[in-house]
């Protein structure tokens, strides 16, 4: 009886508990390049003691000598277990010489392979069956390379076996997905657009003795504007690649209220304006902080594994697209308009006025009342 | 896309000189020697073992010791791979559908449980309890899970069927756990804390500490707290759910350095890494950087994998080591939608608060309010 009720509790205290070690994975890539495909697996060495029994001495500790002295037993495992072909005609997988890695949950034994097939690979069917069995929540994390496109997938379980279409890059759809994301994003983040108006809008005019004129021509007001741009679009780039890439990271609160900070800055500059001519530096000084703002947003999204790269730049190109089209739009109505004393004396102040006001309500809300 | 190509350049340029600047913190390798040991092997995990394996397929009375052996071996050590091998030493006998076994059903159920798949165990618990209504684990598993999920009166009538089948004193703990998030924290605590110890099986009397520390910190009552949350460690080194939630009250009172002494040794178990991540952060520990590296692929890999066992950390290290409060908010939901136990609440608020999206907070407070849980850290 009481043996009984101590597996009971057992069985109630495990479901209570949450803990666990991360389960059981190898990790296997492929670069597909014609016939020849370039590969490795990584299996766990406690996995690999599963499979096909390492420890010779039977002392519950794996040696390097043990594994090394284990390496045809294992290679000839896993060519029956990691099983490629292209149109079901298998690929022959000749393994290289065994390496060892170090991962989160312990040593893994690390297997290069060349696998040559038939035909050329435009189709992989891939198999998996290692530790079938014997470990049912055993998977493959599969990484596959053909070119610039990268895809990835999951084996094992119910799943062993996966097909892969090398030729259509099924990364064009992620790279869509992120540069929609982009543009809603800017089309959304209405505080960048803000600011970047702020800084556009005395495009079209020229600062002398105190008083805004309007540009003579096109030119300079082109010239303005694609300073501006270029300096926003460079400095958030920058810094929002090394956020999403986790090189560099800022509190949230601080990055968003120094946003809001500076909409009020570039707009109360139309309004008492002390830089005029090199608008530029603001924008790039600045820029650098609304870099880390569109990072929370993809930070949000999460870059898929294996696309990390292709994504991100998706994703500020479609910022970059969005905020053009904001431009185009704007800045042809703006310079028709420059010989407009109304714009100059009317619609260029209280306009930034009351950017500025809209962006000081921001800062006190992000500054002061996002309680933490 | 290739029209592109030239705009993207810079930008891709700059970012694969981050991403190989960005600490790889292993590359394949040969050993210096052939002495060096590479792994060690925990109980089970041998080759040898495959015997017993193959002759669990035939043999149900090899087969259930066997899942039981690597159950708890998943408990004591955290490690989820326990997990497989059970499944594996039982999924044979799932496949079968003539004469189905209850006992079979259970340890399958428990074993979803633990990977947080609680909509199949409670399906799977319904089954066995379908062949045999008597079934006090049954029973017993079914009220942690609906207690999990927030079904506070049906994990109550889960523990009520214990009544006539099993321990007083066990199904008044199970009851009382219960009544202690409906309303009568105090109450219960008190009820609970006046059990003698000794009228329940001593595997319980770890559990009945680690419930009334968690209610003492409900409650408020730290230094009681820490009292139960020692005691409870001392009758079960190896309760790694004891371990942390003492750890984040050790957290929460800013002790950082006893939080890396509690827990020096369980650095391969996520959520005792991710305590120590946070330790080592406010100590401004040169580990720290590592830890969160390791950390980070961790949850990776399980994202990829598509498991869901460390939603509720996994928020937790969005919010409070990588400091992102609006991808933990949305992990801290997703998390919400699968379980409801007073700490994913408490993740939850925390990360609707810091995303400053009050209305995020919404359902918990309502469920709050539905269901009288008194938490002295969801009023901070």
């Amino acid at each position: 009886m009481r043996q009984a009720l101590e597996r009971l509790v057992l069985a109630l205290l495990l479901g209570s508990s949450a803990e666990a070690h991360i389960a059981s994975n190898a990790f296997v890539s492929i670069d597909a390049a014609g016939r020849e495909l370039q590969g490795s697996i990584e299996l766990s060495i406690r996995d690999a003691e599963l499979a096909v029994g390492i420890d010779a001495d039977h002392d519950g500790k794996i040696t390097w000598g043990e594994l090394r002295a284990s390496a045809p037993r294992l290679t000839q495992y896993l060519a029956e277990h990691l099983l490629l072909g292209t149109r079901g005609r298998a690929c022959a997988l000749q393994f290289r010489t065994l390496q060892v890695n170090d991962r989160v949950d312990g040593a893994y034994a690390w297997l290069p392979f060349t696998a040559r097939c038939v035909l050329s690979a435009r189709e992989l069917d891939i198999r998996y069956t290692v530790l079938d069995g014997v470990d049912p929540s055993h998977r493959a994390l599969l990484s596959l390379r053909a070119g610039t496109v990268v895809q990835s997938g999951v084996l094992g379980g119910a799943r062993g076996a996966l097909e892969f279409d090398l030729a259509a890059p099924a990364r064009l759809s992620t790279f869509v997905a992120y540069l929609q994301a982009g543009i809603r994003h800017i089309w959304s983040g209405i505080d960048h657009l803000l600011f970047l108006l702020s800084l556009l809008l005395p495009a079209v005019l020229l600062r002398r003795h105190d008083q805004w004129l309007p540009v003579p021509s096109a030119r300079p007001a082109l010239l303005s504007t694609l300073k501006v741009v270029t300096a926003f679009t460079l400095a958030h780039s920058i810094t929002l690649s090394l956020a999403a890439l986790n090189v560099v990271r800022l509190p949230s609160r601080l990055t968003e209220s120094v946003i809001a900070a500076s909409i009020i800055i570039a707009a109360l500059n139309n309004v008492f304006p002390i830089v005029t001519d090199t608008r530029a530096r603001i924008a790039f000084a600045f820029g650098l902080l609304h870099g880390f703002g569109f990072a929370s947003v993809l930070a949000d999204m999460g870059l898929p594994h294996g696309a990390r790269l292709l994504s991100l730049c998706a994703f500020n190109l479609g910022i970059e697209i969005g905020q053009l089209a904001v431009v185009l739009a704007v800045m042809p109505v703006v310079y028709w308009l420059r010989n407009d004393t109304r714009y100059r004396r009317a619609l260029l102040p209280w306009g930034s006025v009351s950017i500025a006001a809209v962006a000081s309500v921001w800062l006190i809300q992000r500054a002061l009342l996002s309680g933490s | 896309m290739r029209r592109l190509a030239p705009r993207a350049g810079l930008t891709c340029g700059a970012l694969l000189v981050c991403l190989a600047l960005r600490a790889v913190y292993a590359t394949p390798h040969i050993p210096a020697g052939d002495a060096e040991v590479l792994a060690e092997l925990p109980p089970g995990t041998q080759h040898t073992s495959a015997g017993a394996r193959e002759l669990a397929r035939n043999r149900l009375d090899v087969a259930l010791p066997l899942a039981r052996f690597y159950i708890a071996r998943a408990r004591a050590s955290g490690d989820l791979r326990y997990l497989g091998y059970a499944q594996a030493a039982l999924d044979p006998w799932l496949a079968r559908t003539v004469s189905p076994n209850a006992a079979v059903l259970v340890l399958a159920a428990t074993i979803q449980q633990s990977r947080h798949d609680f909509g199949a165990a409670l399906a799977t618990l319904a089954e066995a309890l379908r062949l045999e209504p008597n079934d006090v684990q049954a029973w017993l598993t079914r009220a942690t899970v609906l207690r999990v999920l927030g079904r506070y009166s049906e994990a109550a009538s889960s523990c009520a069927h214990l009544a006539s089948r099993a321990d007083p004193a066990l199904e008044m703990l199970c009851a009382q756990t219960l009544r202690a998030l409906t309303g009568h924290l105090a109450a219960a605590y008190a009820t609970l804390r006046d059990l003698p110890p000794q009228s329940l099986p001593s595997a319980a009397r770890a559990w009945r500490d680690s419930e009334l520390g968690e209610m003492a910190v409900r409650l408020g009552d730290e230094a009681a707290a820490e009292h139960w949350f020692r005691d409870g460690l001392a009758l079960s080194p190896d309760d790694l759910y004891l371990r942390t939630a003492w750890a984040d009250l050790l957290l929460r009172q800013g002790r950082s350095t006893q939080v890396l002494q509690l827990l020096a040794g369980y650095e391969s178990i996520e959520p005792a890494l991710l305590r120590i991540v946070i330790a080592q952060s406010r100590r401004a520990d040169p580990r720290a950087a590592r830890s969160r590296t390791l950390l980070a692929d961790a949850f990776a890999i399980e994202q990829q994998r598509g498991d869901g066992v460390h939603r509720r950390e996994q928020a937790r290290f969005l919010l409070d080591v990588e400091q992102r409060p609006d991808a933990a908010l949305v992990a801290a939901q997703e998390n919400w939608r699968v379980q409801r136990e007073p700490d994913d609440a408490l993740i939850l608020l925390r990360c609707a608060r810091a995303a400053q999206q009050p209305a995020a907070a919404a359902p918990v407070r309502q469920f709050l309010q539905q269901q009288g849980l008194q938490d002295v850290r969801l009023e901070q």
